[in-house]
C-alpha cells in the first residue's frame, strides 16, 4: 500500500533563505508520526506546504496517491487534509458550534441556494455532523458559548473538532501539547490515540519530548529545512545527527 | 528635439505632481509609523489654503508669511487631528493582534467622520463655493523662458517642494525626531524599548506630515486664484494613490510615483476633457492594487 | 414556527399600521420621508452583507447604486421598459458589473479592498459625469417615470412608499436567510480569519464574489428605487459622501445585523428630518454621529454579537441536536 502522504523533495524558498529544502519523506495510512527539530527548522512551513497553504518553490506531495502540489488550500483540506495551528485560530467572536461548523461547512460545501430554499436536509447534515465533531472532542457542553470565553486548553480541543468536522483522513496538529501542564497533555496524548485507534492517519509537530516518543511510532527530524533522521523513537534518541542538532539550540530534548 | 508642447506638458505636469508629492509624504509618514490611513489628510491641506486666505484677508502680510501662517495651521490641525481621531484608539495597542485590525479599521473610520465633520465646518463658515484669493496675491503672472511659458506660482511651487523636501531628508537623517521617526515606523515595540517617547514621535509625525499638506494647499491657493472647502478630497486621493504605488513604506517611491501622476494626468486632461484627468489616478489605484501588489517599487507590504 | 408569525407582524406593521400612522400625521412629506429611509434601508442591508458579514470594507457602494439608478433610469426613459421591468434588470446588470469589477480585486485583503471600492467607486462616478453622449453628465436624467401600470395605478407618494416597502421586505426575507443560516456562517468565516477558512475547506473567493454580487443586486434595484420615486438622477446622488453615509448607516446600527441597517438608516436620516431646523448639518450629524459610536459602541446599537449574546442569554437557548440548527432565530 502506498502511504497516505507522501512529499517528495519538497522546497520552499523566500528570497534567499532556504525554509525547507529537498524534504522527503511519508506518513502511512494509520500511522502516527511526529516531526520534531529546534526552532527555525522548517516545520510550520512544511506544514504550510503540505496543506498548499504556502506554494511550493519546487518539489511534490502526493496524498491518496494524487498530487495535491497545485491545488488551493480549500481544495487540500476537502480532499480529507486538515490541521490544527501552532497559534490557535480559533474564531473568538462566534460560537463554538459556529467554529466547529465552519469544518463542517469545508466538507459538505457552502451553497447560497441552500440557504435561500431552506433546504432542510443539507442543515441537517451540517448540524449533526458538527455536534457529533463536538461531541468526539468532549465539548458539547461548551456548544452555545463564545469561543473567546473558553480556557485554553478547550480551545485546543475546539480546534481539534473543527478539524475532526472535515472527517478527514489524516489530522496535522501543529503543536498541540503547547502551554498545557502534564496532565492536560497526557490527556490530550490519549485522545490523540484514540483517534488514530479509529483509523486517523496523525502527523504533529511537538517540543514536549515525552509527548512525541511515547505516542508516535515514527519520528521524522528536521534542522535548517532539511531532514536529518526518520526512524522509530528508540532509533532517534541515539541518533548522534539528531543530538547535535539539538546541542545547539536553546531546545530542552527532555 | 523636444517637442515644446510636450515638455509644457511635462512641466504642468511635475507642478501638479509636487503638490501631490508633499501631500503623498504627510500620507507614507503617518502609515510609516501607525500603520493607518489617515483619511483626513485632504483637510489638512484644505485648512492650509483657507488660513492662508483668512491671513490675507485679515491681516493683508507679505507673501511668505501668508505661508508661514498656512504652515502653522496645518501643525496645527494635525496635531489636534492626531490627539481627536487617533489616539483615543490606540489603548487597545497592546491587546492581541485580531484586535489591532478591528482597530485599525476603526481609526480609518474615525479619521473619515473628522474629515467629515471639518469639511462641513468649513462649508457652513465659508459655503461652499470658490473663495477667490485677493489679487495682489496671486501667482499666475506668466514667465517666458525660451519657447516655454510658466507662471510664476509653478516656481514658489518648484522651490517651496525642494525647500521642504530637502528639509525633510535633513529631518529624518540628521535629526533626533528624524531617527526617532524612522525607528518607530520600523519597530514601535523596539523603538520604545530604546527610550524613544512613541507618544510624541507620532505626533512628530503628524505635524511633519500636516505641514508638508499645508503647504501644498497654500501654494495651490496661490496658484489657481480660488479655494474651496471640498478641494481636500481629490488632491487627497491622488496622494494616497502615489503612496499605494510606491510601495506605502518608501518616501522616496511615493514621490516618484506623484510626479508620474502628476504628468499623467496633465496629459491626459490635454487630450481629454478636464474631467477624466480625475479619472488617471483612480484607474491607477485600482491597477496598481492588482497588478503590483508591491508597489510599483517593490516596498513590499504585509497581510493585515 | 415563530419566524413565520414574525414576518407576519412585519408585514401587517409595513403594510397597515405605519402607513396608517404616517397618514395621519399628514400623508405627502412623511411618506416621502420614509420612502428614502426605506431606499436606504435596503442599501445598507445589502452593503451589510458584504462589509457587516463576510467582513470585506467596500468604500464605493454608492457606485453600484448609481449604475442601478442610471440602468433603470435610461431603460424606462429610452426604452420605456416599466418599473417590474427596470428594477431586476437594475439589479442584474449591477450584479453583473459588481462582479466584473470586483473579481480582480479579490485577492485584496483588509484596507486594500477598501482602498480598490474607493476607486472603482469613483471611477463609477467620474463615469457617469463625464460620459455624456451616454449618460447625460451632469445634467443628469430627468421625468423617469414614476411606479404605475396603466388601468391599475397612477404613480403616488403612496404607490411610491407601498413599492420600497415591499422590496425592503423582500430584500430583508432574502438576505435574512443568507446571513442567517450555516452559509451565513460560512462568510462569517471569511470575515473572522479568511486564512484559516480557506485551510477548513471553505472556497473563500468564491464566497467574497457571491456576497459582493448579492449585494450588489440589491443595491442596483434600492438605485432603480431611487429612480422611479424621485424621477431625477444625477451623478451627484452617487458619489463618495453616500457611500459614507450608507458605512455610517451600519457602523451606528452596527455592523453585521439586518435590523441594524434598517435603524442607522433611520437615524441618520430620520434625525435631520425630525430635527428640521439643522436639517442643514446633516452631514456634520452623520460625522459626528459615526466618531462617536465608533468610540464608545465599537459594535454599534445591534451589532451582530451582542445581539445573539442577547438572545442566547435572554432565552436560555440550549442547542438540542433535534432541533433544526441550521435557521436560527
Amino acid at each position: 500500500m502506498t502511504p497516505l502522504l507522501e512529499i517528495k523533495d519538497a522546497s520552499r524558498q523566500f528570497g534567499g533563505l532556504h525554509a525547507v529544502e529537498g524534504f522527503s519523506g511519508c506518513v502511512k495510512r494509520g500511522e502516527r508520526v511526529g516531526l520534531i527539530g529546534p526552532n527555525g527548522a522548517g516545520k510550520t512551513t512544511l506544514f504550510n506546504l503540505i496543506t498548499c497553504f504556502t506554494p511550493l518553490s519546487s518539489g511534490a506531495v502526493f496524498f491518496d496517491d494524487a498530487d495535491i502540489s497545485s491545488l488551493k488550500a480549500f481544495q487540500v483540506a476537502r480532499l480529507g487534509v486538515a490541521r490544527t495551528f501552532q497559534n490557535l485560530r480559533v474564531m473568538p467572536n462566534l460560537s463554538v458550534f459556529d467554529n466547529v461548523s465552519i469544518g463542517a461547512l469545508g466538507a459538505l460545501g457552502h451553497s447560497p441556494w441552500a440557504a435561500l430554499f431552506r433546504r432542510h436536509n443539507y442543515a441537517n447534515d451540517i448540524g449533526r455532523r458538527t455536534w457529533e465533531a463536538l461531541e468526539r472532542a468532549g465539548l458539547q457542553d461548551h456548544a452555545s458559548e463564545l469561543a473567546a470565553n473558553l480556557s485554553y486548553g478547550k480551545r485546543k480541543y475546539l480546534e481539534i473538532a473543527r478539524a475532526l468536522a472535515l472527517s478527514p483522513r489524516l489530522l496535522i496538529l501543529d503543536e498541540p501539547a503547547a502551554g498545557l501542564n502534564d496532565t492536560e497533555t497526557a490527556q490530550l496524548g490519549e485522545f490523540v490515540r484514540q483517534l488514530s485507534d479509529e483509523g486517523l492517519s496523525i502527523l504533529l509537530v511537538e517540543h514536549d519530548m515525552n509527548f512525541v516518543m511515547s505516542l508516535c511510532e515514527r519520528i521524522m527530524v528536521m534542522a535548517s529545512g532539511r531532514k536529518i533522521a526518520d526512524g522509530t523513537p528508540p532509533e532517534i534518541s541515539r541518533n548522534p545527527q539528531v543530538l547535535e542538532a539539538y546541542l545547539g539550540s536553546d531546545e530542552e530534548a527532555s | 528635439m523636444f517637442d515644446t508642447f510636450f515638455v509644457q506638458q511635462l512641466v504642468n505636469g511635475l507642478s501638479v505632481g509636487l503638490i501631490y508629492a508633499l501631500m503623498a509624504i504627510g500620507f507614507t509618514l503617518i502609515f510609516g509609523v501607525l500603520n493607518v490611513v489617515n483619511f483626513a489628510h485632504g483637510e489638512v491641506y484644505m485648512i492650509g489654503a483657507f488660513a492662508g486666505l483668512l491671513a490675507i484677508t485679515q491681516l493683508s502680510p507679505p507673501l511668505f508669511v501668508v505661508i508661514l501662517i498656512a504652515l502653522a495651521a496645518g501643525a496645527l490641525a494635525g496635531f489636534g487631528l492626531e490627539r481627536l481621531a487617533f489616539r483615543p484608539f490606540r489603548r487597545f495597542r497592546d491587546e492581541a493582534s485580531l484586535k489591532s485590525k478591528a482597530i485599525r479599521e476603526a481609526t480609518l473610520l474615525s479619521s473619515l467622520a473628522v474629515s467629515i465633520i471639518v469639511r462641513e465646518l468649513a462649508e457652513k463658515i465659508f459655503g461652499s463655493n470658490m473663495q477667490p484669493i485677493p489679487q495682489e496675491y496671486l501667482l499666475l503672472s506668466p514667465v517666458q523662458i525660451g519657447p516655454l511659458t510658466f507662471a510664476n506660482g509653478q516656481f514658489l511651487i518648484f522651490g517651496l517642494s525642494l525647500v521642504m523636501l530637502g528639509g525633510l531628508h535633513w529631518l529624518l537623517k540628521h535629526t533626533r525626531t528624524g531617527m526617532a521617526i524612522r525607528a518607530v515606523a520600523n519597530n514601535p515595540i523596539g523603538a520604545a524599548y530604546v527610550g524613544i517617547n512613541t507618544e510624541r514621535t507620532i505626533i512628530a509625525t503628524f505635524v511633519i506630515g500636516s505641514t508638508l499638506g499645508a503647504a501644498a494647499g497654500i501654494v495651490v491657493g496661490l496658484y489657481q486664484g480660488a479655494i474651496f472647502p471640498a478641494m481636500g478630497f481629490a488632491p487627497g486621493v491622488k496622494a494616497f494613490v502615489a503612496m499605494v504605488m510606491g510601495g506605502l513604506s518608501s518616501i522616496g517611491g511615493a514621490v516618484i510615483c506623484a510626479l508620474i501622476l502628476g504628468v499623467s494626468e496633465a496629459v491626459t486632461t490635454s487630450f481629454f476633457a478636464q474631467g477624466w484627468g480625475d479619472l488617471v489616478a483612480y484607474v491607477f489605484l485600482v491597477i496598481t492594487l492588482i497588478f503590483f501588489p508591491t508597489g510599483l517599487f517593490g516596498g513590499g507590504r504585509e497581510r493585515v | 414556527m415563530d419566524r413565520r408569525i414574525s414576518i407576519f407582524i412585519l408585514l401587517a406593521f409595513v403594510l397597515v399600521a405605519l402607513p396608517g400612522g404616517l397618514a395621519l400625521l399628514g400623508g405627502g412629506y412623511w411618506f416621502r420621508v420614509v420612502t428614502t429611509i426605506g431606499v436606504f434601508s435596503v442599501l445598507t442591508m445589502s452593503a451589510n452583507l458584504v462589509t457587516g458579514t463576510t467582513g470585506l470594507m467596500s468604500l464605493g457602494h454608492a457606485g453600484f447604486y448609481g449604475i442601478g439608478a442610471y440602468t433603470a433610469a435610461l431603460l424606462a426613459t429610452q426604452l420605456h421598459w416599466p418599473f417590474f421591468l427596470t428594477l431586476p434588470a437594475a439589479g442584474l446588470v449591477t450584479a453583473a458589473i459588481g462582479i466584473l469589477l470586483a473579481l480582480p480585486t479579490m485577492r485584496l485583503i483588509g484596507i486594500y479592498f477598501a482602498v480598490a471600492t474607493l476607486g472603482l467607486g469613483e471611477i463609477i462616478h467620474v463615469s457617469l459625469l463625464n460620459w455624456v453622449s451616454f449618460t447625460r453628465g451632469p445634467m443628469g436624467i430627468a421625468a423617469i417615470p414614476g411606479i404605475s401600470i396603466e388601468g391599475l395605478f397612477s404613480a403616488s407618494d403612496i404607490v411610491n412608499y407601498y413599492a420600497v416597502a415591499l422590496v425592503a421586505v423582500a430584500a430583508m426575507v432574502v438576505l435574512g436567510r443568507l446571513t442567517h443560516s450555516y452559509y451565513g456562517n460560512a462568510l462569517r468565516a471569511v470575515r473572522e480569519d479568511d486564512q484559516c477558512a480557506s485551510s477548513m475547506g471553505l472556497n473563500v473567493v468564491s464566497l467574497k464574489i457571491q456576497s459582493f454580487a448579492v449585494a450588489c443586486f440589491f443595491a442596483g434595484v434600492a438605485g432603480g428605487l431611487w429612480a422611479h420615486t424621485t424621477g431625477y438622477i444625477s451623478p451627484a446622488d452617487f458619489r463618495f459622501s453616500e457611500s459614507i453615509l450608507i458605512l455610517a448607516m451600519m457602523v451606528v446600527g452596527g455592523l453585521g445585523s439586518l435590523p441594524g441597517a434598517i435603524l442607522g438608516a433611520i437615524i441618520l436620516l430620520g434625525l435631520p428630518e425630525v430635527l428640521r431646523p439643522i436639517g442643514d448639518y446633516r452631514m456634520i450629524v452623520v460625522g459626528a454621529v459615526m466618531f462617536l459610536s465608533i468610540l464608545f459602541l465599537p459594535r454599534g446599537l445591534l451589532g451582530e454579537t451582542s445581539v445573539l449574546t442577547v438572545v442566547r442569554k435572554q432565552f436560555g437557548l440550549a442547542w438540542d441536536k433535534n432541533l433544526n440548527l441550521g435557521w436560527r432565530q
